[in-house]
């Protein structure tokens, strides 16, 4: 990275500028929060509401919220119009639950409409609800097999995983975004009893993001993940629209199936952090696996610069300072092919239960976006594999999927170009 | 016939003098709960002989006549599941898991149904089973016995319909109810046979007012039906693990779907 534009801090410095000038700054610097700003302490609102319409859906430039998930279902669809009664279910429930209202109010003698759990009013809380595809929907439906984006696969294994069939893969995943924790469990609760001859869930996996305090120029550090470190320092910038055209979008250009134009490429990790282990690691060594300062995410050739600083390979080619099998520095050696390999991550940490050897069931609920499978995510763990970083972490779950192009009006309904495009006859 | 008919009017004396359930709903229901505890007591006692048989062959030692046995006589049982988990006690001690003991197979308190299933099919052995094929036969005829002097609660036989796929949902579409056999088909096929005979005896009451209710109802019993169908060998099921994955999700589905539109069964017919 390294060019302007690309980084944080750009844009963090002309958000000073109004620091200085603006009695209420600290609200108006929060005014666009980039995706992996931590969620602001006394910030949020059950009244927030991220709009469900528009050319891309929400949830994957979306700062996050405190509280994510990743739910996966088979899908039960033997053809095109299944689909799409199922795309306009989930539509209309998304559009409901994304904008709150009045819950339905029903004879007591039925069973109630809704779970009851945000009260009589559903109020949004934030919400988003991202809706993605896995390669088995197309892969077992012949009739949706030639419009399979072209990088969607089955995610196979990567050296250090352990992977738990039980938690991989599926047909369609939710990403499920809120405030509160409430408000995501509501969603998916809703979504199951509304669809349930359509959708069956396979796995999920809830995460949340620390809330932090914001500083006196009203800007927040990155929220730590459940080693300690700064967690999203790196990030591509989200408000960066040409930055995510490029990196997270997939453009008319790209190769892609027309239909997905709009979309992106979602990967999911579920990667078991073994934290006791971890925390009879000497500092040291934990930042030089990292590749950053653990207390204030600096890198470690700058260390009295912020987070937001990007460490200076060119000037530690023999990796003395940043060792070179660190994890930023293998996850981006920041030259110049590097470059093309960004990913835009949006993780949450998991905290599950205790394992039958009697250690923390903790971890990264790992999930990054890019317009690229192949130059993104796979290319990064590729570089990846081997880091010293691997002792301490076990990707046990997860996959690859495609997220849809977005809803654009009330009339329109996710999906809408796929099924189309599945409706044309084509040859051979 | 004959007995059908006294036992209609047992029930219905039973039912009128209990007057547990709503005014408007309550005459509607008096002759679906009549017939339903005529159903009910019939499966008692088909359930009753099939043990008898079932037991007999353990305690003799005829290892593969027990377990030609063991799905079958469980059917019984399966299909008056609603109530006969009414009597807390006895489903405890005949249709229990081993997960339901500390210790699993290990606990002496595991017996019944899948004990046995366990020491036929893990074991391949009938050693030490004699007392827990008498205990099963004791608590299934003691289960005749409790049945017919049952007052049938409506809101009890109109729920079982749901219940009966809330079963299935949350416990069973995994296999683990006949983990050592692999007979959950048998058990489904009885399940659905008696959620669907509770929805049948109802369904005069509201099959005009609730046409569309009782057309989705239908079309995925029907559904089960096509599936199982494809599993049927002989007089019964082959092994859980021959259905496919694609099966058993549209199994899922549609036993879910049953289960949240029967939910709303009982207060269709006005009851509490
Ligand atoms: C449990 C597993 C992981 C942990 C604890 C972790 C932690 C971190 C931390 C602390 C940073 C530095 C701060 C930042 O820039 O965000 C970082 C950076 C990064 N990580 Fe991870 N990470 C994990 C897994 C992954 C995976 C699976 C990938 C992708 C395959 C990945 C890709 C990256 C990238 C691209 C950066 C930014 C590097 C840079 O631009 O300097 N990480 N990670
Ligand atoms: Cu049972």
């Amino acid at each position: 990275m390294g060019e302007p534009g690309h980084s944080r801090r750009a844009l963090l410095k002309g958000v000073g500028g109004l620091v200085a000038a603006c009695p209420f700054a600290a609200s108006v610097a929060r005014a666009e929060p980039h995706v992996t700003d931590a969620p602001l302490a006394n910030h949020a609102s059950q009244d927030d509401r991220t709009p469900f319409y528009g050319a891309r859906q929400a949830g994957v430039v979306t700062p996050r919220p405190a509280h994510g998930m990743v739910a996966s279902f088979a899908v039960v669809a033997d053809d095109a119009d299944a689909l799409e009664a199922l795309f306009r279910r989930l539509t209309e429930r998304i559009a409901f639950l994304t904008a709150g209202g009045p819950v339905p109010v029903l004879d007591p003698k039925l069973p109630p409409a809704d779970s009851g759990l945000l009260g009589p009013v559903a109020r949004p809380d934030g919400l988003t609800v991202t809706v993605a595809l896995g390669a088995s929907l197309f892969d077992d439906r012949p009739w949706l097999r030639p419009l399979k984006p072209k990088r969607l696969t089955r995610m196979t294994r990567f050296p250090n995983d352990a992977l738990n069939a039980d938690l991989c893969h599926g047909d369609l995943t939710l990403q499920i975004c809120a405030n509160s924790q409430d408000a995501t469990i509501h969603a998916l609760r809703d979504i199951i009893k509304s669809i349930p001859d359509q959708l069956i869930l396979s796995w999920k996996q809830e995460g949340a993001v620390p809330v932090v305090a914001p500083g006196p120029d009203g800007t927040a550090e990155s929220a730590r993940n459940f080693l300690g470190f700064r967690d999203g320092s790196a990030n591509p910038d989200s408000r960066d629209e040409a930055l995510m055209d490029r990196v997270v979008w997939v453009g008319a250009g790209d190769g892609e199936p027309d239909w997905a134009t709009g979309g992106s490429y979602q990967a999911v990790r579920i990667i078991r952090n073994f934290v006791e282990r971890w925390d009879r690691t000497p500092l040291g060594e934990q930042e030089r696996i990292m590749g950053r300062s653990k207390m204030t995410g600096a890198p470690l050739d700058k260390l009295s610069a912020s987070e937001f600083v990007g460490p200076d390979y060119a000037q530690d080619r023999d990796g003395r300072l940043t060792p070179l099998d660190s994890h930023i520095r293998l996850a981006n050696p920041r030259d110049a092919k590097s470059d093309a390999n960004l990913i835009l991550r949006r993780p949450f940490n998991y905290s599950n239960g205790v394992t039958r050897s009697g250690q923390l069931d903790q971890g990264l609920l790992f999930i990054c976006y890019q317009a690229d499978l192949d130059a993104g995510f796979i290319s990064v763990q590729r570089r990846l594999d081997g880091e010293p970083l691997e002792e301490y972490v076990k990707p046990v779950g997860g996959g690859y999927f495609y997220v849809l192009p977005g809803v654009e009006t009330p009339s329109d309904h996710l999906g809408r170009a796929l099924v189309a495009a599945a409706r044309e006859p084509r040859d051979g | 016939m004959k007995l059908k008919h006294s036992l209609a009017a047992a029930g219905l004396a039973l039912v009128l003098a209990s007057g547990a359930f709503a005014r408007d709903a309550a005459l509607d229901l008096v002759e679906p709960l009549a017939e339903y505890k005529v159903y009910v007591t019939e499966k008692t006692e088909k359930l009753e002989t099939d043990v008898a048989a079932f037991t007999a062959a353990v305690k003799a030692g005829e290892i593969d006549k027990a377990k030609a046995l063991f799905a079958p006589s469980r059917m019984s049982y399966e299909a008056i599941e609603p109530i006969a988990e009414l009597f807390g006690d006895l489903d405890a001690s005949i249709d229990s898991r081993a997960d339901d003991h500390e210790g699993g197979e290990a606990n002496p308190d595991f017996i019944g149904f899948h004990r046995i299933e366990y020491a036929l099919w893990v074991k391949s052995s009938t050693e030490g089973l004699a007392p827990v094929a008498d205990k099963l036969l004791a608590d299934v005829k003691e289960l005749r016995t409790r049945i017919a002097g049952l007052t049938f609660p409506p809101e009890k036989v109109v729920g079982g319909a749901a219940a009966l796929m809330e079963e299935v949902a949350a416990t069973k579409i995994s296999g683990e109810e006949d983990r050592y056999s692999h007979t959950d088909l048998w058990d489904f096929r009885a399940n659905f046979d008696g959620s669907r005979k509770i929805v049948e005896l109802v369904r005069p009451l509201i099959a005009k007012k609730e046409a569309t209710f009782l057309k989705t109802v239908d079309a995925n019993f029907e559904r089960i039906d096509t599936i199982l169908s494809k599993y049927k060998q002989g007089e019964g099921y082959v092994s859980y693990e021959k259905l496919t994955d694609g099966d058993r999700k549209a199994l899922s589905a549609a036993v879910n779907t049953l289960a949240e539109d029967l939910s709303k069964l009982r207060g269709k017919l006005g009851l509490d």
